[in-house]
């Protein structure tokens, strides 16, 4: 399919003791949205930087386009990076911090002056370009960090947790206008984020990382449904893990209970792990199931419910927008597609 | 709200017995003929205005800007570089070689210009120590190199200030979008570290241009700057010599009070906050 843009081959990364990349490998395609998804401190900023030039890796390559790139400064690579507190220089007005990158690269002025005017367009920012940057809100400088990296028309776009600053309902709009700005201008974009939503709305790549480490990779809808282990199960999304025994292909067992499954290639016989997700959960008759129980806690989430219900001594968090009381006896059903069994993880 | 106000009388108090009455009497002798030493009836006159026109007075001005400007000029090209560095450095170095620079301020200036003195003279144990006889004493070279050993560090602290605030990754962002080092500098480091110079060059050059004992003693006396045509006027009215002098350094001590006062005034404009204030 596409072609690789980016390949870390092997990368290794420490500050003092503390070994921050451990021999990474990744790659990345042309006009792909690919975001780097993981708790804080676990390396997704430090490969950021390591793609942008602000840090050398100890060991490894870094590829960008068929050349190693490892020791060319930031200003050699044709990356740009939009920061995560935007660093815009406070002594220029919205224009001359978007045209920046275009004066050191001394273009002719009405040629500055149309791909500014263009980019501020494409931001939603026009009338703007005389405005100081200290008087526009957050989501205003956000979008010139943004202008003044891709006015460069850069392949790559690195983005560290842009959004983070940004209230819940412009950061929902920014995600959307990003999606939309990258398919417009067939960038690269890698993004950086600690927010699983943000990752899942816009990603066409998720990579999730854990100490220095990818966990797993794939596209959002697979990383949702099949997480690999029990860490990204958690990390993304709520979910309810459980321990089963895997008695055959497609039959799993939960409290001493068989449950059908869509899940085959065990050995007979072994421990697993089980992951329900809590809006795959049903009510239904205490007389057609195996999963009886009693509503313990009810709270109101907008869209649905989080209703925890304890089904012989654990606890199962579901989502549902149907009412039940705080006391009731329900019973609770799963498609055999939304049980999703997992090797238990080594640990 | 009531108890702080009783706090300040203190302060009030201070302020008016140090700093507005000692103003007022300026104010006075140099609008008036009144004798320091026979207080009594005066008139208003302008007449000690008139010291402008003489020709030692233009020389003292001439020489308080030539010195104060050299001295800023080469403080600051040795002074921002040296902020730069100390701003790149890691904590623990940078405070380090910081305190080694504010410390010698604590001693008494009188006791630095001594010292240099000593330096710049023939003879001297320095020449002793060293083999080297830096026969300066008199010289303008010596003034200069008196007067920038002096205020070096208040062209250092206020530069140093905004570096050290600057936000790391506006140097990353310049460096992302495609400048150099350099460009980086002269587009971005320079341009925003412009609050630190300014305040920088005022706090140089006000104390160069009024200093009176460096000159004094590092000129042998043949130097004459402002401040010591001021001092001059003063003494001479203490030691009881001529008549109306004391006037005339009042005339020429608010003279200098104006041009701090517009200096300050300036200070705080392009620094609101006072953050490269020492």
């Amino acid at each position: 399919m596409s072609k690789k843009l980016i390949e870390l081959n092997d990368i290794s990364k420490s500050f003092g003791d503390l070994l921050v990349l451990d021999h990474f490998n990744l790659y990345i395609n042309e006009n792909e949205f690919v975001t780097l998804l993981g708790p804080s401190g676990c390396g997704k900023t430090t490969l950021l930087r390591l793609i942008g030039g602000f840090e050398s890796p100890d060991e490894g390559s870094i590829i960008f386009d068929g050349n190693i790139i490892n020791d060319l400064e930031p200003h050699e690579r044709m990356i740009n990076t939009c920061f995560q507190k935007y660093a815009l220089f406070p002594h220029l007005n919205v224009f001359d911090n978007i045209a920046f990158g275009l004066k050191i690269k001394k273009l002719p002025k009405d040629e500055i002056v149309s791909r500014v005017t263009q980019t501020l367009k494409l931001v939603k920012l026009e009338g703007f370009e005389e405005r100081s940057v200290s008087t526009l809100s957050g989501g205003q400088q956000q979008r010139v960090a943004i202008a003044r990296a891709i006015v460069n028309r850069p392949k790559v776009l690195l983005l560290d947790e842009p959004l983070g600053a940004l209230d819940l309902k412009l950061r929902q709009e920014m995600q959307y206008e990003l999606k939309e700005m990258q398919r417009q201008l067939g960038i690269t974009f890698i993004y950086v984020t600690h927010d699983q939503e943000e990752a899942l709305t816009m990603s066409d790549t998720i990579v999730i990382m854990n100490e220095g480490k990818i966990l797993q990779i794939g596209k959002p809808e697979d990383i949702y449904n099949e997480p690999g282990n029990q860490f990204v199960a958690n990390f993304i999304g709520e979910s309810n893990i459980l321990d089963g025994i895997m008695k055959e292909d497609f039959l799993v067992e939960i409290n001493g209970k068989p449950f059908q499954c869509v899940d085959q290639g065990f050995s007979a016989n072994e421990q697993v792990e089980v992951v329900i997700r809590p809006e795959d959960f049903e009510f239904c008759d205490p007389d057609a199931t195996h999963l009886v129980g009693v509503v313990d806690s009810l709270l109101f989430k907008g869209v649905h419910y989080e209703i925890n219900v304890i089904v012989e001594g654990r606890e199962y968090t579901i989502h549902t927008t149907k009412y039940r009381a705080i006391g009731d006896t329900v019973g609770l059903s799963v498609e055999p597609q939304n049980i999703h069994i997992m090797r238990k993880s080594k640990s | 709200m009531k108890r702080l106000t009783r706090m300040q009388i203190p302060y009030r108090v201070w302020m008016f017995l140090f700093i507005v009455i000692p103003t007022l009497i300026l104010f006075v002798l140099a609008l008036t003929n009144m004798n320091l030493y026979q207080i009594g009836a005066f008139d208003l006159t302008l007449d000690h205005f008139a010291i402008f026109s003489k020709n030692e007075i233009g020389i003292a001005f001439w020489n308080s800007f030539f010195y104060s400007s050299i001295t800023t000029l080469i403080c600051f090209l040795i002074g921002y570089p040296v902020a730069y560095y100390l701003s790149t450095l890691p904590n623990k170095t940078r405070k380090i070689l910081v305190s080694l620079m504010i410390v010698p301020l604590w001693s008494n200036m009188l006791l630095r210009i001594v010292a240099w003195e000593k330096v710049f003279t023939a003879d001297s144990y320095f020449t002793d120590l060293t083999g080297i006889s830096l026969n300066l004493i008199g010289t303008q070279t010596a003034v200069v190199i008196g007067l920038v050993a002096m205020y070096l560090p208040f062209m250092i602290f206020p530069i140093f200030s905004v570096l050290e605030k600057m936000d790391r990754s506006l140097h990353e962002a310049s460096k992302d979008l495609g400048a150099t080092d350099f460009q980086t500098f002269v587009r971005v480091t320079f341009p925003l570290s412009s609050s630190g110079v300014i305040s920088g060059v005022i706090m140089t050059m006000l104390p160069a241009m009024t200093s009176f004992v460096l000159p004094a003693r590092l000129g042998l006396g043949t130097i004459s700057l402002i401040g010591n045509v001021i001092e001059s006027k003063f003494m001479k009215e203490v030691l009881g010599s001529s008549g109306m002098s004391i006037n005339e350094g009042a005339v020429l001590s608010l003279f200098i009070m104006v041009l701090s006062v517009a200096a300050f005034m300036m200070i705080t404009r392009v620094d609101k906050e006072g953050e490269t204030l020492i």
